[in-house]
Order: C-alpha cells, then structure tokens, then sequence
C-alpha cells in the first residue's frame, strides 16, 4: 500500500533487491538531524 | 523532503513501483566518501549494479522528484545503451509532467536515444524544435542548437 516509503538502509539489501525486482536504487543521503 | 515530499502519496507510489528507496545519514562510512556526498538532501539514481546515473541535491517538491527519478531511470538505460527503455522511459516523462524542470534534458536525451538505435539523425532536429517551441531559454534547448541544422 502506498502512503509510506519503506526504506532500506544496507546497500547490499538494496541492490540484491533491485537485481531481483529489475529496479533501479534510489540512494537518498539525508540529515537525521 | 520528509515534510512535504515523502509523504505525497503520488511519490510514495511511484518509489514503490519503480525503485528500492535506500536511505543513509549524510555522514555514512563509507557511503558518503564514496559518492562524495557534500550536502543534504543528496539524491542519487543508481542502477542494479550500484553504478550511479543521476544526483541532485537539494528539496525538490513531489512533482519535481518524480521527475527527477524518471530522468534518473532514464538516463540509467540511457548509459546502458538500453535505448527502446530509455525512449519508453523519457516519452513518459514528456506524457506526464511536462511541466518538470528535468522534462528538457528528457527531451534532448529522447532525440539523441532515438538516433543511436536507428541512426536516423531527424531526431535530433526534432528535440531542437520541441526544445525550442517549449523551451526556449533552457540550457538544454542551447546544447541542441547544432542540430537545427539537420535536414
């Protein structure tokens, strides 16, 4: 469901995941403040 | 960006459907040395490999982002020499958010997509007079100045 991003935080989970979706990575650098 | 734009359901859904979102501090070892990361927010479109294809910093407003990732995706095949996805994937930005600030260079790597797959150089003038009805002071409409000369 749409409404809330699920963000990954492993690079490594991200691109396995990208590889098994055929996705691309979004790669967001953020200030947690 | 967590204000405004994340919660956008429109970008929520997009990010859903066509990215695995990945999110680190801006002072992440050793991901901030590797992508130079010199501010925040940094967003950067990589592909399955990791390589990456595209970056912006700064607050882009939800509109703006998903613009911004659609030319990310495209210019990923774009530079994977995927031309057909790279053409499919501008001519939906084109379609959707014409508006966008990263719709020009859509429009000009859509041309230059085109005329590698087919060799056909009439794409070209065509993303010159496009550019240069709709766009007529972006820097993009300038790069493809050469080609107005094409027949």
């Amino acid at each position: 469901m749409a409404g809330k991003i699920e963000w990954e935080t492993s690079m490594d989970k991200a691109l396995s995941r990208a590889k098994a979706e055929e996705k691309h990575v979004l790669l967001d650098f953020f200030n947690p403040g | 960006m967590d204000a405004v734009t994340y919660p956008d359901e429109g970008v929520a859904k997009f990010i859903e459907d066509n990215l695995i979102p990945l999110r680190v501090a801006f002072d992440h070892k050793p991901l901030a040395t590797d992508f130079k990361v010199k501010w925040t927010p940094t967003l950067i479109t990589l592909d399955s490999d990791g390589v990456e294809h595209h970056r912006t910093v700064g607050f882009l407003a939800p509109d703006e982002l998903i613009g911004s990732l659609m030319l990310g995706i495209g210019k990923s095949n774009f530079e994977r020499e995927e031309f057909d996805k790279a053409i499919a994937t501008f001519s939906l930005l084109l379609e959707r958010h014409p508006k966008s600030d990263s719709t020009p260079e859509a429009i000009f790597l859509r041309g230059v997509s085109m005329y590698k797959s087919t060799h056909d150089p009439k794409p070209l003038r065509a993303s010159y007079d496009k550019l240069t009805a709709e766009y007529p002071d972006n820097e993009w409409t300038k790069r493809a100045y050469p080609y107005r000369l094409i027949n």
